[in-house]
């Protein structure tokens, strides 16, 4: 049992298909937390409520992200999302998983790896997407 | 024979977290500022020095006013528990 941060296999077929938008919206994109027992990767192809994370301030399938319509820096193109924040929450989660709501079945986009197992005790629990450039953003195509 | 190579990534979030509290006004505005405010390492060192400081200045300003911000939304609570007989409750809200 891993998690193992990745963009998953699926989601870049998946690009091929326009099964995708991240035009900016609020209802689009989920991110869920999961436990270190949870089993995530590459391979991960939709979201799973397997060894997903629960606690106070959170519920199954996690939340909406707020995705900012993709651009481009030289020959990269990128998206980013706004960052998300679990309030009043007590939760521990290793990881997450990014997946598409709107579309059917729940397809994935990427696994995040968290480090660590992280832990919120009726607090804030966020997640800070990196800078929207060319060599950190959260979703890149170079 | 032609073929194009195309590579996705992905970047690392970072997560931060809290116990018995909420993230500070501090952090939330180098959010703000950083998400405002980007400077190439590869610019001109006079453009660097000049976006540094506007990004220091907008800080500065950003910070007060999510203060302020947060000083009103707590009046505005105090004001409803109090209007609902919770004095007590109110005046630990204003004392935060």
């Amino acid at each position: 049992m891993a998690i193992s941060q990745a963009m998953c296999t699926s989601f870049k077929k998946e690009l091929m298909t326009a099964t995708h938008n991240f035009t900016a919206a609020s209802n689009v994109f989920k991110l869920a937390l999961y436990t270190s027992s949870a089993s995530l990767g590459a391979g991960t192809t939709a979201y799973t409520s397997s060894n997903e994370a629960s606690g106070t301030g959170y519920t199954a399938k996690g939340a909406f992200l707020t995705s900012v319509t993709p651009t481009t820096s030289g020959t990269t193109a990128l998206t980013d999302f706004n960052d998300l924040t679990f309030s009043t929450a007590t939760i521990t989660a290793r990881g997450a998983l990014i997946y598409n709501e709107a579309a059917t079945s729940d397809p994935s986009v990427c696994v995040l790896d968290f480090g660590g197992d992280k832990t919120s005790t009726n607090g804030d629990f966020t997640i800070q997407f990196p800078a929207a450039d060319a060599s950190n953003a959260i979703i890149r195509i170079a | 024979m032609f073929s194009v190579d195309v590579k996705p990534t992905v970047g690392t979030v970072s997560v931060e977290t809290t116990n018995n509290t909420g993230l500070s006004p501090e952090y939330w505005t180098e959010r703000v500022v950083n998400k405002i405010v980007s400077i190439s390492d590869n610019a001109d060192p006079m453009v660097k020095a000049q976006a540094e400081a506007f990004k220091d200045t907008i800080q500065q300003v950003i910070l007060l006013y999510i203060k302020q911000a947060i000083a009103s939304d707590r009046a505005t609570v105090a004001g409803l528990l109090e209007k609902q007989g919770h004095k007590q409750m109110a005046d630990i809200i204003r004392r935060i």
